[in-house]
């Protein structure tokens, strides 16, 4: 149903397509795998029509496309779902599915109620059409997206990491909601990171590496070492760095009363130094509010903190980062990251102190030497030293973000989801740098839906569920069943 | 070579202007008409000053023009009951306080800073009323120093001038190598990575606009020191004028990208049309829309960045 040959696309001097082979058919769920940079966003928007290629063809429904624009690709039955959602928050429901889809001038609000409701009720999902989308969750809100894209005549529906954003539980609704729709002779081309999904969900999977299809395979017929290895020519076996062999470290910090989601009971437990204490559990399971009030960013809610020699209160950012205390948040853009500042600035801004002089005035010599080494450090892949932080790629922008508390004496890392949107290549080194902080002697807490990397880094796992501690993992006993059971409510 | 026309798109549209007056009217590159083209916009220069700062962190000060208003009518009023030096600082004083005000409402208590300073902006304005009675008050003769902030010179160069220069030249530096100016441009990029940071937002905030405040009085006092009357309802606007200034200069409404030294040459840019409309006769009506027009070329100039 869609035929890509040889598409070749450039911008500027960078050459972001070299020559990409695609085949779609109708009725199947074609999974499009490929490191951040492999051109993968880029073929997306070749295919939706956004760009133009610069040689190739397209040939769509047996029709070659000469002129590629929105407007065609519409009309071959093409929509696409970005990771970054195009929901109008304030709207409702039915409102968004329909938004400029209005055959007559007038609302006529019962009618476009029940047909969203219908819509939404064939997906399989139940969702109140007159609620504001800004009230959903994110998985709700990626059902109306989905169910936006139906009230077209869609032949092939194009997802960019639409898992991203969800917990197990509901990745599982949407594969399923995926299958009907293919069932129904929908072609779906998937973008991920996540093999293990690809995996269980897609018939054909195409790899893509530095602008080109490295292999088209039938799924099934290779496994994740080997795809990982189209990928970027490495075993995965190598992605998680090695754990020291003894403990290094003696001392723990007694974490009590810290106030969770559910607050009539608040949570205890302790870390040990140098290890790498994984918090799991399903979306919604207050494991980022753990986080956050125990960087005291909710203020004083009677959290204890008991190391050997003190205790302490967090009450606010300042507060803990006078302790020693470093956060990377989960959403980057949004907490993370000064986008629009450079590198330099990003790193030197939770410790200006140490730049400049006791009158306050940035010494930026200094500001640059100390920015050098954390970046020679963390291996940090960048242009020129001035561009903005938003210049770089995910992983670096995650390195850079991690670069910030190395640069104070950190003593306690709080780190949430620590790749999320950061390619394959770029995960394994910013993996490598929270082991070594651990070894180092730094107290790691870390968040993370990833499985393989929750249990891949973690030297002891938490789970919670609903804000309660439903239990602690050894590290021998990571299994997912073993997580999952304590994360999903049993009845 | 396209990427140096960018980076530099406000001095080229400062330059192109400065060649076009002095090719339309022989009388635009006089000594005499710079000095006054700079006395009359040193005020304005102040003010859009204040106005950067507050825009870089993401807000915006609609109270400027009130404070102006506030501050001339309050030292013509304190010209009979005080010392010169008294008066004048305790006019700076009060815009500060004004200014607190606004960034106390915004920082701490969170009100949007449009409808914060629309509020201030009615207040002072309501202010300058009261106090004046409705009617402009002329300084007492014992205070008539302050004409010298207005009209006088140092060496041929406008004492307000010299101010001007000064006071944006210490913003430069605050704002490119100190750990405030730092703070202000982070709490624009993301407020939120800044409070993470273990930054307070809320103290940077209330800061900026209670500089925004002095430096707003400060303009004030200068304008009084043109006329040497304190008039109410003077100011009318000039908030719109300094955003306009701040805006030319490559500014960002959203906060996190401006610069001291495009905003400058924005207030000259604005000051200079004026000017040269003055000097040719063109009606005030007129300059007006051509002022419009200076703002959206520019703004579209830069948007193709």
């Amino acid at each position: 149903m869609l035929q890509l040959e040889n598409i070749t696309k450039s911008f500027g001097g960078v050459k972001a397509l070299r020559g990409v082979t695609l085949d779609v058919r109708a009725g199947e769920i074609h999974a499009l795998l490929g490191e951040n940079g492999a051109g993968k966003s880029t073929l997306m928007k070749v295919i939706s029509g956004a760009h133009q290629p610069d040689s190739g063809s397209i040939v769509m429904n047996g029709e070659t496309i000469v002129h590629n624009d929105p407007h065609t690709a519409q009309r071959h039955g093409i929509s696409i779902i970005y990771q970054e959602f195009s929901l109008v928050p304030g709207l409702s429901v039915a409102e968004n599915i329909y938004l400029g889809k209005n055959t007559s001038k007038w609302m006529q609000w019962q009618k476009i109620n029940q047909q969203a409701s219908g819509l939404i009720q064939s997906l399989g999902f139940e969702i109140d059409v007159t609620r504001q989308v800004s009230a959903l969750s994110v998985a709700e809100q990626q059902v109306v997206e989905i169910a936006k894209a139906l009230t077209t005549d869609v032949r092939l529906l194009i997802l960019d990491e639409p898992s991203a954003v969800l917990g197990t539980q509901e990745v599982q609704k949407l594969f399923s909601l995926l299958r009907n729709l293919r069932d129904n002779g929908v072609a779906i081309i998937y973008i991920s990171h996540h093999l293990d999904e690809l995996q269980t969900l897609s018939d054909r999977i195409t790899v893509l590496k530095d602008g080109k299809t490295v292999a088209t395979i039938q799924t099934g017929t290779a496994d994740k070492d080997q795809l990982v290895n189209l990928m970027v020519g490495r075993e995965l076996s190598q992605m998680y760095p090695p754990k020291p062999a003894t403990r290094l470290f003696d001392e723990q910090i007694e974490i009590s009363d810290l106030a969770s989601k559910n607050a009539s009971t608040p949570l205890s437990f302790a870390v040990r130094r140098g290890e790498i204490l994984g918090i799991g559990g399903l979306v919604g399971a207050g494991r980022t509010e753990a986080l956050e009030n125990l960087f005291g960013l909710h203020g004083k809610v009677g959290t204890r903190i008991s190391t050997g020699c003190y205790t302490y209160q967090p009450s606010s950012p300042r507060k803990a980062i006078q302790q020693g205390w470093g956060m990377v948040p989960e959403d980057r853009k949004r907490y993370g990251g000064l986008l629009s500042l450079s590198i330099a600035q990003n790193i030197s801004i939770a410790n200006l102190a140490q730049v400049s002089n006791r009158w306050g005035f940035i010494d930026p010599r200094k500001e640059e030497q100390v920015t050098r080494t954390l970046i020679d450090r963390l291996q940090v892949k960048l242009g020129a030293k001035d561009d903005p932080l938003s210049s770089l790629s995910g992983g670096n922008q995650q390195k850079v973000i991690l670069a910030k508390w190395l640069n104070r004496d950190l003593k306690v890392l709080l780190i949430d989801e620590p790749t999320r949107g950061v390619d394959v290549g770029a995960r394994a080194g910013i993996y490598r740098i929270i082991q070594d902080l651990a070894d180092q002697g730094v107290y790691v807490l870390m968040v993370s839906s990833d499985m393989e990397e929750l249990m891949g880094l973690s030297d002891r796992i938490l789970v919670l569920r609903d804000g309660r501690l439903q239990g602690v993992l050894e590290r021998a006993d990571f299994t997912e069943e073993n997580i999952l059971k304590l994360a999903i409510a049993s009845t | 070579m396209k990427d140096k026309i960018l980076k530099y798109d406000t001095l080229i549209i400062f330059l192109l202007l400065l060649i076009i007056s002095s090719v339309v009217s022989p009388s635009f590159l006089t000594g005499e008409n710079i000095s006054n083209l700079l006395r009359q916009n040193a005020p304005i220069g102040l003010v859009s000053l204040g106005m950067l700062l507050v825009i870089l962190t993401g807000g915006i000060d609609l109270s400027v023009g009130s404070i102006v208003a506030f501050a001339g009518v309050a030292f013509a009023l304190l010209s009979y009951e005080v010392y010169f030096g008294a008066g004048f600082i305790l006019v700076l004083i009060g815009g500060i306080l004004i200014g607190a005000t606004s960034g106390y409402l915004v920082a701490f208590r969170r009100i949007t800073p449009f409808i914060a300073t629309l509020a201030l902006m009615t207040i002072v304005r309501g202010l300058a009323y009261l106090l004046s009675k409705g009617a402009p008050i002329t300084v007492g003769s014992h205070s008539s120093a302050i004409l010298y902030l207005g009209t006088g010179t140092i060496l041929g160069v406008p004492v307000s001038a010299i101010i001007l220069f000064v006071i944006f030249g210490l913003a430069y530096v605050m704002l490119r190598y100190h750990v405030f100016g730092r703070h202000i441009i982070a709490v624009g990029s993301n407020e939120e990575a800044v409070r993470l940071s273990g930054i307070s937002v809320e103290r940077t905030k209330f800061l900026v606009y209670t500089i925004a405040g002095f430096l707003t009085a400060l303009a004030g006092l200068m304008t009084v020191g043109r006329t040497g009357v304190g008039t109410p309802n003077i100011g009318v606007g000039l908030e719109l004028d300094a955003i306009a200034a701040v805006v030319i200069g490559g500014a960002s409404l959203m906060g996190g990208k401006g610069s001291v030294v495009n905003t400058l040459l924005g207030v000259l840019i604005l000051g200079m049309i004026g000017n040269i409309m003055n000097l040719m006769d063109v009606t005030a009506y007129m300059q007006q829309v051509v002022k419009g027009l200076i703002i959206i070329v520019a703004v579209l100039f830069q948007k193709n960045k």
